[in-house]
């Protein structure tokens, strides 16, 4: 009897439990489909949003740039259209874009770095053949791709060496130097397994030295030389003000934006510096209105007041980039790229490349 | 017995009928739940390893490439490393936590009222705090060079397999602590006073005492296994700066790396779920068919022990050594971060980065969203836990029941990253879609994530408590005449609230600043306390992300001593005597 009862119980507050989850679940699926998927609103017909063709749907921006927030607020007050702004690291970004590529529900992908959207072109998850009404400068032009698989929106540049003013009086300026004993142990860069836009100075030096093999060479010496890894340019930079490293290779960005908060820190552009456009990639697969949608925010991003916001965001950090457009100049911080020798490199040629690359670093120097 | 109880009673039993079949259909409900919100993305992700064409993620629908892979290289000596980490931090938390359970439970320890805030506080912190202040305290050019202590054999040990052993197994203490004080707590004093009749010493009538507490402590070592070898926050930092493989890193890097190798994480996944197996059945051989129900109505309170002056000063001196290495040292690390405007190129503290914090328009909007989130998932969490835990604790363990265990331990096991991968996979299927179960990228799904992921601790944490329960107790609400729920509410509940409140607020803490799940799950738009802080310490402001972690610790905080001081002023009486069978 006294079992039986137990059980009894037991199973009710199971029972209890199980149709409060099922509820939740239930009430969950309901509101979510009703107001949360983006791509769910712009396919159902039922759905008061979608009836009229140019009725808005939320535009999911995924994004891994400091005034992105911004910007999708300025788009949202600008136009009327909801803006869900999934604002991340680029890893996690790349992740739930593979992850869900039977299924996807975003309609941008905005970060640093062309190889990413190469590899995502490669793999037709990027809308083709859109160009934005706009007039590019130099720095455009060259970032533009032949398939207009995505769209530039600012340049930062890798290649920069930070220094410890107080230590270093006469620091590297070309790629070679920083192998020297001089630097032994004092010489930090980061992961690019964690930091979006570290692939892209590896490849810029494996470009730059002629193939893949001499730049792994490169590293490999590097390495030897006590070259210290830190995830990402936040913890380098604190490597370098904290005294355990004395050269830090970051984003021109954080390096710019670290010296204004720190006098103490000197820049120097190893020669050449590679070239590192930020920039969007619709999604080939949301629904049309969102690719619509998707295609106002580009235009807004480059607009004039697109820009200013992009420019008055994250003064200390991705603010910090050279336009792409004409008629607007970069903030007074950044050094005029006239003195700055630069390089470009394809893609299509090393976006593929990068899950090999990246391995073969993770493995061979970051251990 | 013609009294009104006589006639409740014959009601009952002519309801019981209808009851039963609730119930008979309210246990598959809730398997259904729980196949769900665990088994169902676990599966989805490990079946990846096997079959990724199954998902897109490859060409293969069947292959064992990956789990070969796993097996090979530098995942494998990852996977090594983390069996033996996992293996010395669960022992060290046991070997640890199981005299200051003690200690602070049956002595008159100095200080005992703080060890059990302590050890939540501890519990409350992310992992990678107190691997973010011991490397600042011994790195190269770091605190201890700069005060003029030259040891860089002290650096050298910190910043390799012993700093993570050692960390590791600072973060299994609360979870011993908590299993065993728990236990203790329904330990009353007639084992102890029994053996003592009999001619035993103090110290005999320990050893006759400890195996009562043996689910408490296997439950000890298995969480702290479990714990360990799925931790990603020693890990990512000090592990990794001391180039130090663990697997949990290893699995991040193939899922973050683009593209990423969902297949080659989910083969290194399966070995995790394996490694888990090793405690379960070291659980299950030494527990099989032995009772531990030791809490009953006639249990007696325990009488507290009163150490001498000299024992108090060594036990006191101790506790309090082990709670600055605890807690002082992250604390260090973070509020010294947070109050250096330069990163720490100099030691001038100031408050810039907390100005700058508090002028962010995006500071509160965060962390009320992860309070929010954190009460409800903890709340459901110990809900379901205390079921589990029920089923666990059955003396006649069904295949049901060891099914229930292994799948709660190895979700465990499994890290975060996984989980909210395996989430993606399972509920982004276009067929939830074309069911309009659209619950990717909500708030919703993310509390579901929440709770799947806290409730193989909660109910572990909770175990110890229920497995002590004896049915007397609502037998004796039921013969006074107390319905079903009343006869529970009476009899049960005032013996397990506090275990219960515990589990609530572990459950809270971890949700709190829980990391890896939010990245790839939370709804756009609506960023919890966790996205907000990576934000800052990813970016270039790595001071304010420190102030900002600061500032969610000390909520947090804030909320564990509302709850807890909510339990004292609110509780009747006799809840907290009964649950804390100790006196003085």
């Amino acid at each position: 009897m006294n079992r039986t009862n137990r059980r009894t119980r037991l199973r009710l507050i199971a029972g209890l439990t199980g149709a409060l989850t099922a509820t939740v679940l239930a009430v969950a699926g309901c509101s979510s489909s009703s107001s949360s998927s983006a791509s769910t609103s712009a396919t159902s017909s039922s759905s008061p949003s979608s009836s009229g063709a140019s009725a808005t749907v939320p535009l999911v921006v995924y994004a891994a740039e400091g005034y992105d927030t911004a910007e999708g607020k300025a788009f949202q007050k600008a136009t009327g259209i909801p803006v869900k702004v999934d604002d991340n690291s680029t890893g996690p970004l790349l992740t739930q874009i593979e992850a869900s590529k039977n299924n996807p529900n975003w309609g941008l992908l905005w970060v640093d770095g062309p190889t990413a959207f190469a590899g995502l072109d490669v793999q037709g998850l990027l809308l083709k053949g859109f160009e934005p009404n706009v007039k590019w400068n130099s720095l455009g032009t060259q970032s533009v791709p032949s398939d207009k698989s995505y769209v530039p929106t600012g340049v930062t540049m890798m290649g920069i060496v930070a220094y410890n003013k107080q230590k270093v009086a006469n620091p590297p300026t070309t790629y070679q130097a920083l192998l020297s004993s001089q630097w032994k142990g004092q010489v930090g860069m980061n992961d690019p397994s964690q930091s979006g836009p570290t692939y892209p100075l590896i490849a810029g030096v494996m470009n730059y030295l002629g193939s893949v093999s001499k730049g792994e060479q490169y590293f490999e010496t590097l390495k030897s030389n006590g070259l210290v890894i830190n995830p990402t340019n936040g913890p380098t930079l604190q490597a370098l003000t904290s005294g355990r490293i004395n050269l830090a290779l970051v984003q021109s960005s954080a390096a710019i934006g670290a010296q204004l908060s720190d006098k103490n820190i000197g820049l120097e552009y190893l020669a050449p510096a590679t070239l590192l456009p930020s920039a969007i990639g619709i999604d080939a697969h949301a629904p049309a209105q969102e690719q619509k949608e998707a295609e106002q925010f580009v235009n807004f991003v480059l607009s004039p007041a697109g820009q200013k916001v992009m420019q008055s965001g994250d003064p200390t950090g991705d603010s910090l980039f050279y336009p792409v457009r004409q008629g607007v100049s970069p903030l007074p911080a950044l050094p005029s790229l006239s003195t700055v020798k630069t390089q470009t490199i394809n893609p299509y040629t090393w976006g593929p490349q990068e899950g090999t690359i990246n391995n073969w670093f993770d493995s061979n120097i970051v251990r | 017995m013609t009294s009104p109880t006589l006639i409740r009673r014959q009601v009952a039993r002519r309801h019981l009928p209808a009851r039963v079949g609730v119930g008979r259909f309210a246990m598959p409900v809730f398997w259904i739940i729980l196949c769900a919100v665990i088994l169902a993305p676990c599966a989805c992700f490990l079946v990846l390893a096997i079959s990724p064409r199954l998902f897109d993620q490859g060409s293969q629908w069947f292959t064992l490439t990956y789990i070969q892979q796993s097996l090979t290289g530098s995942t494998a000596v990852a996977i090594t490393n983390s069996l033996w980490v996992s293996a010395a931090a669960a022992a060290i938390g046991l070997v640890f936590g199981f005299p200051v359970a003690w200690l602070a439970a049956r002595t008159t320890l100095p200080g005992r009222r703080l060890v059990s805030a302590g050890m939540w506080l501890s519990l409350l912190l992310p992992s990678w705090l107190p691997a973010l202040g011991w490397e600042r305290l011994v790195q190269q050019d770091g605190v201890m060079y700069r005060i003029g202590l030259d040891w860089p054999w002290m650096t050298n040990l910190i910043m390799g397999p012993f700093g993570v052993v050692l960390l590791l197994g600072l973060r299994c203490v609360p979870f011993s602590y908590l299993a065993i004080s728990a236990a203790l707590n329904g330990l009353g004093q007639e084992f102890e006073d029994a053996a003592r009749t009999h001619g035993a010493s103090r110290w005999q009538a320990l050893r006759v005492v400890t195996p009562i507490l043996a689910p408490a402590i296997w439950s000890a070592l298995a969480i702290g296994f479990a714990e360990s070898i799925s931790d990603f926050g020693v890990a990512s930092t000090l592990a990794y700066n001391s180039n130090f493989s663990l697997a949990t890193y290893q699995l991040y890097a193939s899922i973050n790396n683009f593209p990423p190798s969902f297949p080659l994480a989910a083969g290194m996944s399966w070995l995790l779920v394996a490694a888990v197996a090793i405690p379960l059945a070291l659980q299950a051989r030494a527990l099989r068919g032995r009772s531990y129900a030791i809490l009953s109505g006639r249990t007696r309170q325990a009488v507290r022990r009163r150490l001498s002056r000299w024992h108090a000063t060594l036990a006191g001196s101790g506790l309090a050594v082990f709670f600055i290495v605890m807690l002082g040292i992250p604390a260090f690390g973070a509020v010294s971060a947070s109050l250096l405007a330069d990163y720490g190129g100099s030691f001038t503290l100031t408050l810039v980065n907390y100005r700058a914090l508090f002028a962010q328009s995006t500071l509160i909007g965060p962390l009320e969203r992860s309070l929010v989130y954190g009460a409800i998932a903890a709340t459901v969490t110990v809900v379901l836990g205390f079921i589990c835990a029920r089923l666990l604790s059955a003396r006649r363990r069904s295949k049901a029941t060891g099914a229930l265990d292994f799948m709660l331990l190895a979700s465990v096991a499994l890290p975060g990253v996984v989980f909210g991968a395996g989430y993606i996979f399972a509920y982004n299927l276009p067929i939830m879609a074309s069911l309009h179960i659209d619950l990717y990228q909500t708030v919703q799904l993310l509390i579901i994530a929440y709770i799947a992921s806290s409730l193989p601790t909660s109910a572990r944490v909770l175990v110890g408590s229920v497995s002590q329960l004896q049915p007397s107790l609502k037998d004796a609400a039921r013969a006074h005449g107390a319905g079903e729920i009343g006869a529970w509410a009476r009899g049960v509940l005032p013996v397990v609230s506090r275990p219960i409140v515990m589990a609530w607020l572990y459950t809270f803490c971890g949700v709190f600043l829980e990391l890896p799940l939010s990245q790839l799950l939370y709804a756009p738009g609506s960023p919890p306390a966790s996205i907000a802080i990576e934000d800052n310490l990813s970016n270039y402001h790595f001071g304010v992300g420190m102030a900002q972690s600061v500032l969610a610790v000390f909520i947090a905080f804030a909320a564990v001593a509302i709850v807890l001081g909510g339990y004292r002023l609110l509780a009747p009486a006799g809840w907290r005597r009964i649950g804390g069978t100790v006196r003085g």
